[in-house]
């Protein structure tokens, strides 16, 4: 049996390596990096749950570790590469409302305002000291980290993957606070990977008619062409 | 002042020059190795510092005695901050040597004299790399304190010497808070020694260079002067980055063994960063110069972190 306390330095380290990926994903404008970064904090996650797992040996964590890998870490990348490398947008440098720099003070702020409330509402029971508080407060910024991702781009491509950030902060307060059920888990990934199949579709469309749209499919390669002349 | 201490103030000057030239050979030859060329010889710096002594010095008409003074004031204000931070040897620390906001300021003394130096030649590519550089200076400060105060929030002390004994005594590596502070540390280093993606060091391109800019007028032993000055820069943000990361070897008491032995770890630890420095530079291209505030966020970002997690956990 592994030492425990080695097992908690470890997923501290871990705790840091999503943070540092939530920063990226938030600061960054290539896009091919951005899909990496997911990945990357998709495997972290799927090694935090493994060291939960030998921590306290439920099979739901192995379970839950065994999902994200296949879903968040093979397939959801697989099918954003694809698009991105159909689509042929390399960077996404347009921004509403926040630049990269602005969201990333704001995301300080965030973290201190959700590290003070959950030490707050934690306050007098025995989870305020603990790695778990950590787990929560990590997960909860990284969902509003995600959010800021969410609306502060302008790709839909780069929406996307900020929502997919948001869920794997949901994901982390999962694994730290409550035990959701692992059939929710499973729903949860299967809407994502439907969304990100959605979004393959939708995102070189969402804004067009339906008469552009069949035009634009045409353009970025995404169905082949039949017809002659085009 | 003990005798240990005046060993440690020679042993750390002559280490520290003996090894800055290699380390920016270091960092080039990586760099030409990754775009597919030899590149040049790892004495090259060297070389290059002992050609530059022999030749004459010419100073411009229109210039002053600060042309004049620069690359001393700049070499002496860098080499005392070397003395700072203890590359293999940590001797109990003696009056305000190891201060770290007397550190960061030394720094910003041989920055401000280089930039009056490259405004007083009247040189036009001088005064545009002044401007620059004391912007970006302007920009960055606030990061830097930043990053310093979580290294004196995780150490508990402000005097570098204390931190490097600590984490000796310590000798764990892998703590979230240190990988966060060395990512901070290392935008630091990038951005205070003017590498890509701030400025490249490698051309004189008249529109982007910064470090180049303001050292464009200087002159044989002058500019020798200079070159060394940030070579020597570059190694003890190197150093500081190194000791505080992974420690180990670092020598806390005088013996002839421990001590040769730190040298060489020590070199090293230092060729492996700077490997990792060329590479970096090698897989970016330089930012525009209104981007680089999104890269000092990012160290902003990670430092302040750490501040929260050690005032409030």
């Amino acid at each position: 049996m592994i030492d425990p306390a080695l097992i908690q330095s470890v997923i501290r380290v871990l705790f840091a390596v999503v943070i540092i990926t939530a920063a990226y994903i938030i600061s960054t404008r290539n896009l091919s990096t951005l899909v990496s970064a997911y990945a990357f904090q998709s495997l972290t996650l799927v090694f935090m749950a493994l060291a939960l797992w030998s921590l306290e040996d439920a099979p739901i964590l192995l379970a839950i570790a065994i999902i994200t890998f296949i879903s968040k870490v093979l397939i959801i990348p697989y099918f954003i590469t694809t698009i991105q490398e159909r689509i042929r947008i390399k960077r996404d440098i347009e921004f509403h409302f926040l630049s990269p720099t602005t969201s990333l003070l704001l995301s300080m702020g965030l973290i201190l305002f959700i590290y003070i409330a959950l030490s707050n509402i934690l306050k007098d029971t025995a989870a305020r000291e603990s790695l778990f508080f950590f787990g929560a407060v990590i997960g909860l910024s990284l969902m509003l980290m995600g959010m800021m991702v969410t609306f502060s781009r302008k790709r839909a491509i780069t929406k996307v993957l900020g929502y997919l950030s948001m869920e794997n902060g949901v994901l982390l307060f999962g694994m730290f606070v409550t035990e959701l059920p692992f059939i929710i888990e499973f729903l949860i990934v299967i809407d994502l990977i439907i969304l990100v199949m959605l979004t393959t579709i939708l995102s070189v469309g969402l804004d067009s008619t339906l008469e552009e749209y069949h035009d634009r499919l045409h353009r970025f390669h995404l169905v082949e062409d039949t017809e002659e002349g085009s | 002042m003990s005798l240990s201490f005046i060993i440690y103030l020679v042993i750390n000057t002559l280490v520290v020059l003996a090894i800055a030239p290699l380390f920016v050979s270091i960092i080039k030859k990586v760099k030409a190795w990754t775009q597919g060329r030899q590149g040049p010889s790892l004495f090259q710096t060297y070389f290059n510092l002992a050609k530059l002594v022999k030749k004459e010095t010419i100073y411009s008409a229109h210039s002053s005695w600060i042309m004049r003074i620069t690359p001393l004031v700049s070499i002496a204000a860098i080499l005392v901050a070397a003395l700072f931070v203890p590359l293999v040897f940590v001797p109990e620390p003696v009056g305000g040597i190891g201060n770290i906001i007397l550190l960061l300021y030394l720094l910003a003394l041989a920055k401000f004299f280089m930039a009056l130096a490259g405004l007083d030649a009247g040189s036009s590519f001088g005064g545009m790399g002044s401007s620059r550089e004391m912007s970006i200076s302007a920009i960055i400060e606030p990061t830097t304190i930043i990053v310093f105060a979580a290294l004196a929030f995780v150490f508990k002390t402000l005097n570098v010497f204390t931190m490097f004994s600590a984490s000796v005594a310590s000798g764990t590596t892998s703590t979230p808070t240190l990988i966060l502070l060395a990512i901070s540390l290392f935008i630091i280093l990038i951005v205070e020694t003017s590498r890509i993606p701030v400025d490249n060091p490698e051309t004189h391109l008249e529109l982007t260079m910064i470090h180049e800019g303001m050292i464009l007028e200087q002159s044989g032993p002058n500019l020798a002067l200079m070159e060394l000055s940030s070579a020597v820069k570059l190694t003890l943000l190197m150093a500081l980055l190194i000791n505080l990361i992974v420690p180990f070897g670092l020598s806390t008491t005088l013996t002839l063994g421990a001590l040769v032995l730190a040298i060489v770890l020590f070199a090293l630890k230092g060729t492996i960063l700077a490997g990792i420095i060329g590479l970096f530079e090698s897989s970016m291209a330089k930012m525009r110069f209104f981007r680089l505030p999104s890269l000092f966020a990012m160290a902003f970002f990670f430092s302040t972190l750490i501040i929260i997690i050690e005032v409030f956990a």
